[in-house]
């Protein structure tokens, strides 16, 4: 089996937002959810201060702690190391969001129009990705991001990995020493985000200089 | 689809992918749109295309919300409320596509005069508007238009500069062989239009093995944080920084590429004490001294052994140098690096490292082998935009720190500074269209066959009598003129310049001039209140139509539409490097919602009820040629009395670019058609004879041609002349002067990745970015500046110009921010009805735009965006 993972390169990277509103299209989500997202950070004093992003999104971790705390059930691992929520079995108690040490899970109470001054039914676009939310996910239950499961089953790559116009983001099997992924990891030192947390995350990080 | 079945599922469920260009910027990248059931779900990259080779930036992913924006305009409108003005709620009143039409033909066939007629176009609809604009103004006989932003956003000195030196309309780096770039207020590579996807890939790669930028901008920008150095410097000075560089190079490190100022550019030129060249008194041609020989020759005598570049010479009795001898002593005299560091505040010893590390990385004298051509390989590059060609000093500044790059001879050589899109086009294999090919003058000085701009490489447009209402005429560089329309003048000036007739009915495409043009108030009250009518295609109301539109039509966006080509002329699509030309078409993924219509159709419609449709379709035979290079075949052009539909035309023009097999319907299917670039295209230097200046002899004497018009019309001083000159100067901005004054910050504008200009900030899901980025809504402001001034993170500031305009809104007290400067995100802040997503969000910078004479660029004619302010806490100073 495959451990599948994500590498993101922070040298590449120039923060220009382009993962997050691919995720927003690819999946449908509603207004304030974001599977991919990026925060942006400032460190330094003048005049030698520096700004990086960091694009972030669900870890992926091997050590889940959402799936330690989900007293249904509901999130599970799959055998290529990728954590689902199954809304079926969410009963929406939220422990999940609070043991991610990523921010990487939302629930939703409802739709909500991202034109909220128009007057009339939701335009053809937001009425489909409506459906679609509701056929996937429905409200109350924790959400997040899958690389893309869906894609991946037609053969694609995840919709943030092919959006990337600076090619920054990877996705690979992290257990074959010559994917791309391995070997970038390991040529150009890449880490995991919090390791001390010890929830051995899928997603690595490739140094900014 | 037509189905006869019994369940609301329809039969067959449609579930395509259709192959077309995008329109969120001017890139115009290749896209694939999802369709299901008749309903775009989705827009992604377009892996076949090099224009954005498959990737998708987060503007382009986001147009499916700005296709179904339910505030856009789905039917014609007309004004009820007869007070025009910023802010002014126009009443729309629904009216028919017929009753729009009548008035706004009843409108043009009561002109006075037809000449008072005005075009006003966006540049992110650029490739429609190259058919739409230009055929219409012929037929129907007027000469004045204004592209949004022109001037201000882009324009007049960087692309003046860029078709001098590098016959084109930008410049970006190499990045397959760059290893080191000096950035000045661009981001190419970083998001920028020009480009765009493969640029950020390419300068990745880049700098993934080494590259390094070193970044010239107040701020800490993305490219700023992306670069291995940040060089915090004073808006409008980086002529000087480069000037003084220059000096470095000259005098310090004594190092250029002989080789190519001596072939390349007119450094050899020998130059009398009357500052023009010493010509051959029986060819005129410009001479220059053989060093060898020991006397003068013609330019491109090819007995000349050695081209002499320094010294000084007798010829035919009058003492002369060699152009290059002239600047080297102009910079050591005018750009001692002690006065730039006062100008710049960029500390001596910065610059001194930065010039050394450019000429060293240059690696002059060292070659490389492409597809079986050894080429000089330079990879050193320094480029511009926006950030250095809106000052005073526009035109100069471009040209200064261009200069870096051909003194070391790393211009469209492999490495070096690339004119973008690439100048030399030998054309689709099967048709040789497009063609564009530079050559040399008489003088040896690069001209362009196939140009398509309005500023020339050379010579400069012979100044004439001014026939247009902004004067654009009667100057040699000008593109777009703001400060002689939105002046409380320019009523004046059209008198004095005795332009024959009046503004009368403006047309507007997509603009929204009040927002990118200079303030709001002078834009509105000054130049777009005269017109007595004015009708406008939108896909939404903006602050534009809500001010002065008397009627609005619903366009249909790019999404909706057809057009022949966006990727050529090769403006914003084609990087440069080894790749493919593509030729790429755009084509509606959906029919036009609503009674939306395709301006192009209105255009055609316009023009035959206007009973003038054969001149437009002679227009646009005519313009074809000049727009995609290469005369039309007689098979495929429109004849008189046809009745041809916009898709005729696209259809024409797509046979007789491409082949007679390559039709719309053949286009349809991928979308596109790409053929290899050759060596001889891309790295096209060497391969062509001409010579650049490096010393501008004919300005002067441009200059001067465009005074003595001037003067004949009482206004000798509208310019200050002394901007023609032959050697490149930096002249300060009015901002520059104010020392010692309360206004002790400068203000500046920057552009956020994830927006287009004016057009995009209502768009929800960018939007949503930007309420989410720390920047865009919130004026960045150097944290010890603000602490001095007592202001904590978040307040409220007003912002307050020299003569009293103000903005107002929350600061970001930040690192990354030169202490004397204040940087806003453009094109925010909008106010209109028809974008309540974006209204009141962010800061309107344009507003403290001071637009007259004195803060126009007296060479170029671009207008100055920056500006010397104070800042205070609202409510309590």
């Amino acid at each position: 089996m495959a451990r599948y993972g994500f590498v993101v390169d922070l040298k590449r990277c120039y923060g220009c937002y382009s993962c997050q509103v691919a995720c927003k299209a690819a999946n449908n989500t509603p207004m304030g959810i974001d599977w991919a997202w990026c925060r942006p950070s400032e460190t330094g004093k003048y005049p030698s201060a520096t700004r990086q992003m960091i694009p972030l999104l669900c870890q992926q971790c091997a050590n889940p702690p959402c799936m330690e705390v989900c007293p249904t059930g509901a999130t599970t691992q799959d055998e290529n190391g990728i954590v689902h929520v199954d809304p079926d079995k969410c009963m929406g108690c939220k422990y999940c969001i609070m043991a991610c040490p990523y921010g990487a899970r939302q629930t939703v109470s409802g739709w909500k129009t991202y034109f909220p001054d128009a007057e009339g039914d939701l335009d053809p676009f937001e009425a489909y990705a409506k459906k679609e939310w509701e056929k996937t996910w429905g409200y109350g239950v924790a959400t997040k991001c899958d690389f893309c499961h869906d894609r991946r089953a037609e053969g694609k790559l995840p919709a943030c990995v092919e959006a990337c116009p600076a090619k920054a983001r990877y996705f690979g099997d992290l257990d074959d020493p010559t994917s791309e992924v391995s070997v970038l990891i390991r040529r150009e030192r890449g880490f995991q985000l919090n390791p001390e947390l010890g929830t051995d995350p899928s997603c690595y990080y490739l140094p900014p200089r | 689809m037509s189905t006869t079945t019994t369940t609301n599922e329809p039969r067959v469920k449609e579930d395509v992918w259709i192959p077309t260009s995008c329109g969120g910027c001017y890139a115009q990248c290749g896209v694939l749109v999802h369709r299901v059931d008749g309903t775009v779900v989705g827009i992604e990259g377009n892996p076949d295309t090099p224009a954005g080779s498959g990737r998708i930036c987060a503007k382009g992913t986001a147009q499916v919300m700005t296709l179904y924006d339910r505030h856009r305009i789905n039917y014609p409108v007309k004004r009820t409320n007869p007070e025009k003005g910023v802010g002014v709620d126009p009443k729309w009143e629904r009216i028919s596509w017929e009753e729009a039409m009548d008035t706004i033909v009843e409108k043009l066939q009561g002109m006075d005069d037809r000449r008072g007629a005005y075009f006003q176009a966006t540049t992110v609809q650029t490739s429609e508007i190259r058919f739409a604009v230009p055929a219409f103004m012929k037929a129907f006989g007027f000469k004045n238009y204004w592209v949004s932003g022109g001037g201000l956003w882009c324009g007049n000195g960087a692309h003046f500069m860029n078709g001098i030196m590098h016959a084109a309309w930008s410049i970006i780096p190499d990045w397959h062989h760059n290893n080191y770039t000096l950035y000045f207020g661009c981001s190419k590579g970083h998001g920028a239009g020009h480009a765009a996807l493969q640029t950020a890939q390419w300068v990745a790669d880049a700098r993934a093995r080494g590259m390094k930028a070193v970044v010239f901008d107040p701020f800490l920008s993305t490219q700023a944080s992306k670069g291995h150095e940040w060089v915090p410097i004073r808006v409008g000075t980086d002529g000087a920084a480069a000037l003084g560089m220059i000096n470095v190079i000259l005098n310090e490190v004594g190092e250029w590429d002989d080789k190519y100022l001596k072939l390349r550019t007119n450094a050899p030129y020998l130059i009398g004490p009357d500052e023009h060249y010493v010509r051959d008194p029986e060819t005129n041609k410009p001479l220059v001294w053989d060093a060898e020989e020991e006397r003068a020759k013609t330019f491109d005598d090819d007995s000349v052994k050695d081209f002499a570049l320094l010294g000084t010479y007798e010829v035919n009795g009058v003492t002369c140098h060699p152009s290059f001898q002239l600047l080297k002593d102009h910079v050591k005299k005018n750009y001692p690096l002690d006065k730039v560091e006062k100008i710049t505040s960029v500390p001596a010893e910065t610059l001194r490292q930065i010039a050394r590390d450019f000429v060293k990385h240059a690696q002059i004298g060292s070659t490389i082998v492409i597809d079986g051509k050894e080429l000089p390989l330079r990879p050193s590059a320094a480029i511009f935009f926006r950030g250095s060609q809106g000052h005073v000093n526009s035109g100069w500044n471009c040209l200064e720190i261009d200069m870096l790059n051909h003194i070391v001879g790393a211009a469209d050589v492999p490495g070096g500074a690339m004119g973008h899109g690439p100048p030399v086009c030998h054309g689709h294999p099967t048709t040789g269209k497009p063609e564009t090919t530079p050559y040399a003058c008489p003088d040896g000085l690069m001209e362009v066959k196939g140009w398509v701009y309005d500023h020339k490489p050379y010579p400069l447009r012979e100044p004439k009598a001014p026939v247009r209402l902004d004067l654009q005429d009667m100057f040699p560089c000008s593109v777009y003129n703001a400060f002689t329309i939105c002046t409380d003048r320019w009523e004046e000036y059209l008198e004095d310049f005795k332009i024959p007739y009046k503004p009368e009915v403006m047309i507007n495409f997509g603009s929204n001039s009040v927002m990118t043009m200079a303030n709001a108030e002078d834009v509105t009250e000054n130049f777009l209140k005269k017109f007595k009518f004015v009708f406008s295609f939108n896909i939404y109301q903006n602050e534009f139509t809500e001010a002065v539109a008397d009627i609005v039509l619903p366009d249909a966006c790019f999404l909706e539409r057809y057009t022949p080509c966006v990727t050529f002329p090769s403006t914003f699509s084609h990087p440069t490097g080894m790749d493919h030309w593509v030729w790429q078409i755009r084509q509606p993924v959906v029919e036009a919602l609503f009674e939306r219509r395709d301006f192009n159709e209105v255009m055609i419609d316009l023009a035959k009820r206007l009973g003038i449709q054969d001149t437009y379709y002679d227009a646009i035979n005519n313009l074809i040629p000049i727009r995609y290079g290469g005369e039309m075949s007689e098979r495929y052009k429109l004849k008189p009395g046809g009745e041809y539909t916009w898709t005729d035309i696209v259809d024409a023009v797509l046979r007789d670019r491409l082949g007679d097999e390559m039709g719309l319907d053949e286009l349809k299917k991928t979308g596109l058609e790409k053929w290899p670039t050759k060596v001889e295209e891309m790295y096209w230097r060497w391969f062509q004879p001409a010579r650049v200046p490096i010393y501008f002899e004919y300005f002067k004497e441009f200059g001067e041609k465009s005074r003595k018009i001037a003067k004949q019309f009482g206004h000798e001083h509208i310019m200050d002349w002394s901007f023609y000159k032959p050697l490149a100067e930096w002249f300060p901005c009015p901002s520059h002067e104010m020392e010692g004054t309360d206004f002790d910050l400068w203000a500046f504008s920057w552009r956020p990745s994830f927006h287009t200009q004016s057009s995009t900030q209502n768009n929800p899901w960018l939007d949503e970015l930007s309420m989410q980025d720390p920047y865009v809504y919130l004026m960045q402001l150097n944290a010890e500046t603000g602490r001095k001034k007592g202001l904590k993170d978040k307040d409220v500031v007003i912002v307050e110009n020299s003569i009293g305009r103000k903005i107002e809104g929350p600061i970001r007290l930040v690192e990354g921010m030169h202490p004397e400067h204040i940087g806003i995100a453009g094109c925010h802040g909008h106010w209109a009805r028809g974008t309540p997503l974006s209204k009141g969000k962010g800061q309107f910078y344009d507003d403290l735009i001071i637009v007259d004479e004195a803060h126009t660029d007296s060479l170029t004619q671009g207008t100055d965006a920056c500006v010397k302010v104070k800042i205070y806490k609202k409510n309590g100073r």
